[in-house]
């Protein structure tokens, strides 16, 4: 459904993008996991057909995007960073616009279905500046599958939103990849890629693996020991022999160490994606 | 087609969800038709005079009548001496003195000339201009009649060369007649550049250009659908100003409507496009707000519109031609105050038509290169 080949863009003499290659099926939701800078919106904007690659091909609901861009753009459903929306119109007024723009004859089933499918019934005539933010977020989101797109791009679709919002913005996600959509989510936040099927993590501008959640904490796993050193010291921890990184956590250290290192004592605990997201950035470096 | 209508329906919703924009719309060109009709008015009356009469004789009560008929002066000082008379205009009394030498019916009468001192409130050159013209023309009046009575008494010969004035279009000199079609130029400017330019800005602006260029919107689309509300918004206000202008102000449309239209509409398309063009080379609504001035101040000074080109430096006379309202002006004046038609206004057409294709052309090739990054 998305398939990306050695994608590449420069900036100016900034490389935002290096060879960059993954793949989202269908029913899948495919995360695309990396801090600000990694290149997560560029590649994003390449898919979308907003921006031309320098380098390699990309393929989406099974045509070329640098080849056939607007016929890309009207199967696919795009959530920018910032809420697409107009605030100075309703809800659903929001809606009709975008239905419109992708389906003009259907689009008021198209509308009236998605604002039932997100709970959005009861806000349909308030002004999309009126909402909260989580309501905002959640009414961004219905824009962007209001057409029923094969496939859907979210770009930091959680930033800012409050834990329960978070939540219920995952819901929304997974029920569109259930309906059988190929959704690519862009994150900066560790913990909320534990939901996606699949990862890639993004680190200036390279894909440094890609995997489910499970796979890629098993390589983290092959690579290093993750532990806890209750009662440790932070600067005793980081003098150890073999200590890749250390942090504070509760009383104790937490610790990501070398194989080989001869770290005796100390408690083996599961990585969290974090954790692989650090050891797999260290070694970058 | 779908598309741009979807856009364009969006947009005049935003505009109708305004709350200020749409009675700016409406009585900005209302408030500016009302205060260069009645407000400005160019041609001069009731301009207060300063007088010492040292001869309190025929000649000099026939020549104040002469000035005072009309209201073109109004007599406020009758000043005791010569210099009493230049005072009162450096006070701002008067802002025209005049000054009748003793002895002015014998001087007449024996056929000497007299000679009047005259001082002009010069500081506003265009007063300046229209006092002393108005002066001349009450002086050469008592001149004829003394002539004339002369003559008949074989005291003297009539002058060889005597002027019956005609004024063609706007006899009256109405200012409004002058203003109302310039003022349409003007209207037609304002808002077709920055209403299009902020409103495309406010989308690049609000982050919402991103998700619209990832839409199925073609670029020609997009600007199609943006522009298209606004064409009907100046069309109306167009109208309205034109139709005020016809029926408060008594303002003729003595030629051809349809003419009046078409350049219009040919003005109007190519001022969205060039509202367009400014919206590619500004980043905030504020940078798109001078933009548009930048573009629209030498339509005020130099489309004719208030000053007239004639009595412009050679140089800019020639820069005026780079400016499309004078165009526009020149079709409006003509089909309204003229009367004349295709004919004779041939010329402006075609550039504004070279105009319009041009802008066009540049607009949409500048927004293509933006859009696709």
């Amino acid at each position: 459904m998305v398939q990306a080949e050695e994608v590449s863009r420069s900036f100016g003499s900034v490389r935002a993008l290096d060879r960059v290659s993954l793949e989202v099926r269908p029913g899948e939701v495919f995360g695309l996991l990396g801090p600000n800078g990694a290149g997560k919106t560029t590649l994003v904007r390449i898919l979308t057909g907003v921006l031309q690659p320098d380098g390699g091909r990309a393929w989406v609901a099974g045509l070329e995007v640098g080849r056939e861009p607007h016929r890309v753009k009207a199967r696919i459903g795009y959530a920018t960073q910032e809420q697409s929306i107009y605030r100075d119109l309703t809800v659903e007024e929001n809606l009709l616009f975008r239905a419109r723009l992708y389906r003009p004859k259907e689009a008021r089933p198209l509308a009236r279905e998605v604002l039932e499918r997100f709970g959005l019934l009861p806000y349909a005539h308030a002004l999309a500046g009126h909402l909260s933010g989580g309501w905002r977020q959640r009414l961004a989101l219905a824009q962007a599958v209001v057409h029923r797109p094969e496939v859907l791009f979210l770009d930091e679709p959680t930033t800012g939103l409050d834990p329960l919002s978070r939540r219920s913005v995952w819901e929304l996600i997974h029920q569109e990849a259930e309906r059988g959509a190929a959704v690519l989510v862009t994150t900066h936040y560790m913990d909320e890629a534990e939901r996606c099927h699949r990862l890639a993590l993004l680190f200036g501008g390279r894909v440094l693996a890609t995997g489910t959640p499970q796979e890629l904490k098993a390589l983290a796993k092959a690579r290093a020991r993750f532990l806890y050193a209750p009662g440790l010291s932070l600067r005793e921890a980081r003098g150890m022999p073999g200590v890749l990184e250390a942090w504070p956590s509760g009383a104790g250290v937490r610790l990501i160490a070398r194989r080989e290192a001869s770290l005796g004592g100390l408690e083996e605990v599961e990585p969290s994606l974090e954790d692989v997201f650090i050891l797999l950035t260290k070694e970058v470096l | 087609m779908n598309r741009i209508l979807a856009l364009a329906e969006k947009e005049f919703l935003q505009i109708r969800r305004d709350h200020v924009l749409p009675r700016l719309i409406v009585l900005l060109p209302t408030l500016m038709l009302l205060l260069f009709g009645y407000a400005i008015n160019f041609t001069l009356s009731h301009i207060p005079l300063a007088v010492y009469d040292a001869s309190q004789d025929r000649i000099s009560q026939v020549l104040l009548a002469e000035l005072t008929k009309e209201d073109r002066f109004r007599l406020v000082h009758r000043a005791a001496s010569p210099e009493a008379v230049v005072q009162a205009v450096d006070r701002g009394q008067a802002r025209v003195g005049l000054v009748v030498p003793p002895g002015a019916l014998d001087k007449v009468r024996r056929g000497e000339s007299v000679s009047l001192e005259v001082y002009v409130d010069g500081s506003d050159p265009n007063f300046a201009f229209q006092a002393q013209a108005a002066l001349r023309k009450a002086i050469q009046e008592v001149n004829a009649r003394i002539l004339v009575g002369r003559a008949m008494a074989g005291e003297a010969v009539l002058p060889p060369l005597s002027p019956n004035l005609h004024t063609l279009y706007n006899p009256e000199n109405k200012t409004a007649w002058f203003m109302i079609p310039g003022i349409i130029g003007l209207v037609l400017t304002m808002f077709t550049v920055l209403l299009t330019a902020l409103s495309i800005v406010r989308e690049v602006e609000s982050r919402m250009m991103e998700s619209l260029l990832a839409s199925p919107l073609r670029p020609h689309e997009m600007v199609l659908g943006k522009v298209l509300p606004y064409l009907f918004i100046a069309f109306g206000v167009a109208l309205l100003v034109l139709g005020l202008g016809h029926f408060v102000f008594g303002v003729p449309v003595r030629g051809s409507l349809a003419l009046l239209l078409l350049a219009m509409f040919l003005f109007v398309l190519g001022s969205l496009a060039a509202g367009v063009l400014i919206s590619t080379l500004a980043r905030t609504q504020v940078q798109a707000v001078f933009g548009t001035y930048a573009y629209a101040f030498p339509t005020i000074f130099l489309s004719g519109f208030v000053f007239p080109i004639d009595g412009m430096p050679r140089f800019f006379q020639l820069l005026s031609y780079l400016v499309p309202a004078r165009y526009l002006i020149e079709v409006l004046r003509g089909v309204m105050l003229k009367g004349v038609g295709f004919a004779v206004l041939w010329p402006h057409l075609a550039a504004l038509l070279l105009f319009s294709a041009l802008v066009l052309f540049l607009a949409s090739v500048r927004f293509q290169r933006q859009v696709v990054a």
